[in-house]
């Protein structure tokens, strides 16, 4: 092994698009994951095998009501108001406003763990359970992904509102370029569950 | 955390928790967490209620236990201290990034989180031969219970079991043959990259294939993977807590593949050496990429599939079910939708790692670099639109048959491309015999006889007469082993040299070469008859009339297994005691032989530049 | 392989091109002849029309196949002939530096492109002969239920009963409206060329007219569990005479 002094520190610019890259190619693994996921959902209701989409009441269980969507539109427009508050945090870091940075990525965290809070009361307060047919499977599964899915924004958003604070985006702030990509995939996958739940 | 470490002497009593982590603290945590998350979910999960139909809770409590498995061991082996400074906003420093690269470490850096490109690859190789070891046994009981038309050497259970682990292992195996050890290895100098962009991710790719390995092992004593390994529901519903493994197996896995796809394809798109444009570029460089891209939006399918399997058989849903308006086409949609990509995702490496010899040993260039890079965008473009052609004879949508008819039968176009480029390269080239020039030949062989059985395959009504039956098995076999593996064994030998400084045993490897051609020739024409004399697959015991050609099979695989295992020992000889190599034995003019033996931790001590493709062999004298 | 292609005058008579062309004849009709028989030889005769498709258009396919394969194996061994090197350094470097030929790489994909075209308009011409009989209306409807693991067959057209034997009649179509009670199953009987999976929850069809007397296999063919090697049957093709016979001591009508 040779005692080689680290002669190439890449400019950050470099290495933000090389991770913005990376961060696109996994989220088209996730992408082709969700999309998997409304084909099940339209597949399932399509075919309705001996009715069981929703099923009628028996003696044991009432009929399956499909949940209200409207739970998934509100959490749309949550998630677009974190794409924005981002956006702002973004602006704050281009312009070097530390107290704009730490607003728009302090507000980013806070909406992000009230989406997956709202999520998890959402699955919580329908009136089937998870044994109840197709649609319920499938209700479970749309929202269980998005839970997931605020799970991990709630991830970045904390910690990027973490390093802002520490003032670690004063100079290069690639991190929160890439957050804006994932909370703009996080609106346009609310948006798909959403108008998966609207039919059901 | 903060304070400078010193990697002469490391005093045990101060090292911090991140230098304390590998293999050893993996397996601890690993088995602590399982044992603990195993105790607790028998302890607290309800009782499955009187005379409810779905028994889940032995499901609860077999998949949170192997939760905990995963868990622990990627904490034990250090996936979380990235996340962890990241999340704390205390990045990991110049230093501490030098030691995950596993400077100086020496033997210990392959049973930790190391980061370095190198080590990975090697660590790939191993556990791909680990892997493959693993399947060749299974595939020998296999054939030994089918040397007698009664079968009976082992139980249909077990049978049954050992078919779905041989089948699982060994498409996990090739499909981490090529792009495991030798995407990681040699794809960055190749290039010209000193590692790969997300070092990290590399490493946390390694390892969660192994932490994938105990769920899959585990499953032998939980009843086995009793479905064969497309694992069909409701079949897979049925089967024992073995199937547990399975889905946890293929969860893992995926993650591993996903994190691998975008790592590679982001160091390619982003990392080539100064002047090393679109037309420069290694054309393993594009088989590469090509498989794991295709893989990336692929295997999320599958995932997702076995996610919903898992949901069925622990939280009693009913995506499979169609008791509960669930349905079983559902499944095989989404696992073909996988399904067929994958086996693109095995074969264009191997390819185009013998794409990218032929020059080397026929000292002319790529014939027709074009085409090839034409064909490998081709097959992965149509590769993704003709998964129902494993769907045919389900009865799903009779209507899609002739359109899929299509698609599978266009896919034979840009194969054929393939052929044209080796073919043209061989071409009045002054042969270099070595073994991986007469894999060459073996992969023209073997994948014209694959490709033209796949042509049957294609069409609706001869599917109609093989679709289920050994044809298919022998079929297969030919594109993934007889394709596939002659490719990446090729590539073993080539790049030998390049990852350990030795030169592999040459007669050994030539032993081996036509011992295995030989033996898989004959074993898969064996197989080819009675499927065609209407053998179905997956069976243990046999009509009278399938005997011969079951036993031609049987007795060639033994062959294969010796074969095999001359290799083994070349290779683990040569690791050891093999004739130092030299920097560039092939005098090959690809990047990764530019490089000394061993290769320095970062592989350059300045970037090079390149002014011409790779290829130019012949020119000096034009 | 661009010399081929390129019009160098007569470089046809180039000597290793007038191997290789000879090498192609050969090697097309060897694959040709030997191909379509191993091909043919182990699907043994046919009870169905539709068997006897396949086994045609199987070899045909080989037919078609074999000249790019013949000139494959044609090049290939034509480089083996050639002089080789062996030994631990390589050879000089080839005295050519062809790296392309846009006329040889045209030729190879339009011809590619055709055979596969042949292809499948042969396969649709095939398939749509096979759909036709399921549209015959005449055909005896015959229910078949796959279960763990033993089939069923109710004969819906001939008074409803249940057998666990499958007789057929001969020169008769019949409809197979296939399901299955618990996993899936397919329903291939061998010597007849066909073949549908036994779905739970649905219902698939398949049909065919048995041509000859006999007694042929009924497997499946999709794995389904412990014992799908055993569960298999023989299938009787029978005269109509003895069909009826049949069917009425069994309970059923005519």
């Amino acid at each position: 092994m040779s005692t080689q002094v680290n002669t190439h520190h890449e400019h950050p610019d470099v290495v933000g698009s090389r991770n913005k890259l990376g961060v696109v190619l996994i989220l088209v693994a996730d992408i082709a994951f969700a999309l998997s996921v409304l084909f099940v959902y339209f597949y399932l209701k399509q075919q309705d095998v001996g009715g069981m989409w929703l099923p009628r009441a028996t003696e044991s269980q009432a009929a399956t009501v499909p949940a209200n969507a409207m739970g998934a539109w509100y959490l749309t427009l949550l998630a677009g108001l974190g794409l924005l508050v981002n956006n702002y945090g973004l602006r704050g870091a281009r312009t070097k406003n530390p107290t704009q940075i730490n607003l728009g990525l302090g507000a980013g965290a806070l909406i992000s763990i009230v989406l997956f809070v709202y999520q998890i009361i959402q699955m919580r307060q329908v009136e089937f359970t998870v044994t109840w047919g197709a649609y319920a499977s499938c209700y479970f599964l749309i929202t269980g992904l998005s839970a997931l899915h605020f799970f991990i924004t709630a991830f970045i958003g904390i910690g990027n509102w973490n390093r802002g604070r520490l003032g670690l985006y004063s100079s290069d702030f690639w991190h929160i370029d890439i957050a804006n990509v994932w909370w703009i995939w996080m609106v346009v996958s609310s948006l798909l569950g959403a108008f998966a739940l609207s039919n059901p | 955390m903060t304070t400078v470490m010193n990697h002469k002497s490391p005093t045990a009593s101060h090292r911090p928790i991140m230098e304390r982590l590998n293999v050893v603290t993996a397996v601890v945590l690993g088995v602590a967490g399982a044992v603990i998350s195993y105790y607790l979910a028998q302890k607290f999960l309800p009782q499955n209620t009187e005379g409810s139909v779905m028994k889940t809770r032995h499901d609860q409590v077999v998949l949170i236990g192997m939760i905990g498995w995963f868990i622990g061991f990627m904490t034990g082996i250090g996936a979380l201290v990235g996340p962890f400074r990241w999340l704390m906003g205390k990045d990991l420093s110049h230093d501490e990034n030098m030691y995950l690269a596993g400077k100086d470490a020496g033997i210990a850096r392959y049973f930790r989180y190391t980061t370095d490109h190198k080590v990975v690859g090697i660590q790939y190789l191993v556990i791909t031969m680990v892997i493959f070891g693993l399947g060749g046994i299974l595939a020998m009981l296999i054939r030994t219970n089918l040397g007698n038309p009664e079968g009976g050497w082992l139980h249909p259970q077990a049978y049954n079991a050992v078919v779905g682990i041989h089948g699982i292992v060994m498409i996990v195996g090739t499909i981490i043959m090529i792009t495991g050890p030798f995407g990681n290895f040699i794809m960055p100098i190749m290039i010209g990259a000193r590692d790969m962009a997300f070092p990290r991710l590399n490493a946390l790719s390694f390892w969660l294939i192994v932490a994938a390995i105990a769920p899959i092992l585990s499953s032998f004593f939980l009843g086995g993977i009793t479905t064969g390994w497309s694992a069909y529901n409701p079949l897979a519903s049925q089967a024992p807590a073995g199937m547990d493994g399975y889905i946890m197996f293929i969860c893992i896995f995926a993650i591993s593949t996903m994190v691998a796809g975008a790592n590679i394809t982001t160091t390619v798109v982003r990392m080539r050496a100064k002047g090393m444009t679109w037309t420069r570029t290694p054309i393993f460089i594009y088989g590469t990429v090509a498989s794991v891209a295709l893989a990336l939006p692929a295997f999320p399918v599958f995932f997702l599939s076995q996610i919903m399997s898992g949901m069925d058989r622990a939280l009693g849903t009913t995506f499979y079910d169609t008791r509960g308006g669930g349905s079983g086409w559902l499944y095989e949609n989404l696992f073909w939708l996988m399904g067929h990509p994958e086996v693109y995702v095995i074969l264009i490496p191997a390819v185009a790692a013998l794409m990218e010899m032929a020059p080397v040993f026929t000292r002319r260039p790529l014939f027709s670099f074009k085409i090839a890079v034409m064909g490998i965008a081709g097959i992965c473009g149509l590769s993704i639109l003709v998964w129902a052609h494993h769907m045919y004879m389900t009865g799903w949508a009779p209507l899609l048959n002739a359109p899929f008819m299509l698609t599978t039968e266009l896919i034979s176009i840009p194969t054929g491309m393939l052929f044209l480029v080796l073919v043209g390269t061989v071409w009045r080239g002054r042969l270099w015999m070595t073994v991986p020039t007469a894999s060459i030949f073996a992969l023209l062989l073997n994948f014209m006889i694959g490709g033209i059985t796949g042509i049957y395959l294609s069409d609706v009504p001869a599917d109609a007469a093989l679709h289920g039956s050994m044809f298919v098995t022998a079929h297969f076999h030919y594109t993934l082993m007889g394709a596939g593996l002659t490719g990446a064994i090729a590539a073993l030998i080539f790049w030998f040299p390049k990852m350990t400084g030795r030169m592999i045993d040459k007669q050994l490897s030539w032993i081996s070469f036509w011992m295995v051609q030989i033996g898989f020739n004959v074993a898969f024409m064996g197989m080819f008859m009675v499927g065609l004399a209407g053998q179905p697959r997956r069976v243990e015991a046999y009509a009278e009339l399938f005997t011969r050609g079951n036993q031609i099979t049987t007795g060639a695989a033994f062959v294969i297994m010796a074969g095999m295992l001359v290799l083994l020992w070349a290779v683990i000889y040569s690791w050891r005691h093999g004739q130092k190599a030299p920097m560039n034995p092939w005098q090959s003019k690809t990047l990764e032989w530019s490089v000394p033996n061993p290769v320095p931790l970062e592989n350059f001590e300045t970037l090079p530049t390149v002014t011409s493709d790779p290829y130019g062999y012949g020119k000096a004298q034009s | 392989m661009s010399d081929l292609q390129t019009k160098k005058p007569q470089w046809w008579k180039s000597k290793d091109v007038k191997i290789t062309a000879g090498l192609w004849v050969v090697f097309s009709a060897l694959i040709a002849i030997i191909g379509g028989e191993v091909n043919a030889r182990p699907m043994g005769e046919a009870a169905s029309e539709t068997m006897a498709n396949t086994i045609h258009i199987m070899k045909l396919f080989t037919w078609v196949s074999a000249p790019v394969a013949g000139l494959v194996a044609a090049i290939a061994v034509k480089a083996l002939m050639q002089k080789m090197h062996f030994g631990d350094n390589p050879p000089p470097e080839a005295d050519h530096q062809i790296s392309d030929s846009p006329k040889a790489t045209a030729v190879w994909v339009i011809v590619s492109a055709l055979l596969c075209l042949f292809a499948l308009i042969f396969g649709m011409v095939i398939l749509q002969k096979d759909n036709n009989t399921l549209l015959d209306v005449h055909a005896t409807d015959i229910k078949v239920t796959g279960q763990q693991w033993a089939w069923n067959f109710d004969y819906s057209d001939n008074g409803n009963f249940q057998s666990e034997d499958l007789y057929l009649p001969v020169n008769k179509p019949v409809h197979f409206h296939v399901t299955s009670l618990d996993v899936v199953h397919s329903f291939w009987i061998v010597q007849m060329g066909i073949k549908v999976d036994a779905n739970p929850g649905y219902l698939t069809e398949t049909a065919v007219t048995p041509t000859k007397i006999g007694i042929y296999d009924l497997r499946c063919a999709e794995l389904c569990g412990l014992l799908h090697a055993y569960m298999q049957k023989k299938v009787h093709v029978v005269s109509q005479q003895d069909y009826n016979n049949w069917v009425t001591s069994h309970g059923g009508t005519i």
